[in-house]
């Protein structure tokens, strides 16, 4: 377990985080702390507001009550410091959003070259060296509708690294993806995880959560309902209802021992 | 060949008045441009008293004949101390009517961005107007030329409605040929079929236009 040696500072915290849509409450008080270099993976059953909590920590989704922290900074709404917050925060999407009419190259040079305000050569250089990080610098010069969804969500994890993000914050990366490109995905994100990147992920593959994951978080009702190592989740949960959710997700998404390489 | 004949005599009165024409019609489109684009983005992005103006100003034009803001502002802004002279009369009334239309092209070509695309933007960093500038407006862009090279082909024929003002436009020539030959048929014919050889290499350019800005997939998310 690699979590033993990188319980370092805490990079993100937390803090008893509510929202409500209308008369909806989707979060009820979630307080968790994400640690240097530690990977999160999220899970729950849907319209637990698994996504709400991602979309408050960058604030897309403005929380009614509760604190952030992303190191000792807080993160407000106020405009001034929030374009600043966002650019140490990287974001994937479910259905990865990458800029149109833009090709491939430019979706990654963009953020660079507009928000940080880098000089148009580096910005491309940059942007190239973090197509080849995702296995699609051949496809630099593709416009996002000629890419497949693997593609286009590799596009759109290195877009986000471009922007040099402290936390990675995936929102069901693979969702929307055809099962068959789902694994070129997960790899980028593996190799993403062993290079230390600190990840928060909303994911049902068991198979990355169990590989990858330091921590599992099971969110329910809008809150935390339990969590731990992916060892201790997968196979020893204490509450019944994480059993329950778990076996249900492994026959859905297959079970974890069908994936390959878990034994690590 | 009688009909060629008189072409060609015609053709010099014609033509002067053809250059008219389109100079109003590209000083009001741009002048349409120029307000409309501003007025999309009040209406779509504006709050309160900023949104309410532009909604008003854009529902008020649409809701009101080309005939009547022509004469307003030409027989009836002088009532005010403020005398146009024909030609910038005629640019500023049609370019005003343009504008309301353009920013509706330009609103619900916006609209029809899906949201993530602002999104992701804001998740990079981006400001409010950065994401619009850099990302939605070049989207919206491309989406608004087909309904605006619709409106490009109705503003060269609205044109003619300036003649009601006596600007020696492509029509009032026209008019002013009917007079001094008395052959209205023949006159008109090629009045009209002057507005129709035009108009036709109008749409070409726009379409030659249109294929350059293309992008991959981009067209497929069009449906009008």
């Amino acid at each position: 377990m690699k979590g033993e040696f990188l319980m370092t500072e805490p990079i993100l915290r937390i803090n008893n985080l509510h929202k409500k849509f209308k008369d909806t409450e989707v979060l009820k008080g979630v307080t968790l702390t994400v640690n240097e270099g530690e990977v999160v993976v999220i899970i729950g059953p849907s319209g637990t507001g698994k996504s709400t909590l991602l979309r408050c920590i960058n604030r897309l989704t403005e929380p009614d009550a509760g604190e952030i922290y992303l190191g000792e900074h807080k993160i407000e709404s106020a405009k001034s410091n929030l374009t600043k917050v966002r650019q140490r925060i990287g974001m994937v999407f479910q259905d990865f959003n990458l800029f149109n009419h833009l090709t491939a190259l430019q979706n990654v040079a963009i953020g660079p070259i507009k928000v940080k305000k880098m000089n148009k050569k580096d910005a491309l250089e940059l942007a190239m060296r973090e197509l080849e990080r995702v296995g699609m610098a051949d496809k630099a010069q593709n416009y996002p509708a000629e890419l497949s969804g693997g593609q286009k969500q590799r596009v759109a994890i290195a877009r986000a690294l471009a922007m040099d993000p402290e936390i990675m914050l995936f929102d069901e990366p693979t969702s929307a993806l055809d099962p068959e490109l789902i694994g070129e995905v997960l790899e980028v994100m593996k190799k993403l995880a062993d290079a230390g990147m600190t990840m928060v992920v909303v994911s049902h593959e068991m198979g990355f959560a169990r590989e990858a994951a330091d921590r599992i978080v099971f969110l329910e009702d809008g809150v935390i309902a339990e969590m731990g190592s992916p060892e201790k989740i997968f196979n020893n949960p204490e509450k019944e209802r994480t059993r329950e959710f778990i076996s249900k997700i492994a026959r859905l998404h297959g079970s974890d021992s069908e994936m390959p390489g878990t034994g690590s | 060949m009688e009909m060629i004949q008189f072409f060609i005599k015609i053709w010099p009165e014609l033509y002067k008045g053809l250059l008219v024409s389109l100079q109003l019609s590209a000083g009001a489109l741009l002048l349409g441009l120029a307000i409309g684009l501003p007025m999309a983005l009040a209406r779509t992005y504006g709050k309160g008293l900023v949104k309410t103006l532009a909604t008003a100003y854009i529902e008020i034009i649409r809701g009101t004949p080309m005939i009547v803001q022509l004469f307003i502002i030409y027989y009836g802004l002088p009532d005010f101390g403020i005398l146009l002279d024909r030609m910038p009369a005629a640019i500023i009334a049609l370019g005003i009517n343009s504008s309301a239309y353009q920013a509706e092209y330009f609103r619900g070509a916006i609209l029809s961005i899906d949201e993530g695309q602002g999104l992701a933007a804001q998740a990079l960093g981006m400001t409010k107007s950065q994401t619009i500038v850099n990302i939605i407006l070049p989207q919206a862009l491309r989406l608004v030329l087909p309904p605006w090279s619709n409106e490009l082909i109705y503003m060269v024929k609205y044109t003619s409605v300036a003649f009601l003002i006596a600007v020696p436009e492509l029509m009032a020539r026209g008019k002013m040929i009917i007079t001094q030959t008395f052959k209205p048929m023949e006159t008109l014919f090629w009045v009209g079929a002057i507005y129709v050889v035009v108009l036709s290499v109008i749409a070409k350019a726009v379409d030659i236009i249109e294929k350059k800005l293309a992008i991959p997939g981009f067209q497929m998310s069009r449906e009008d």
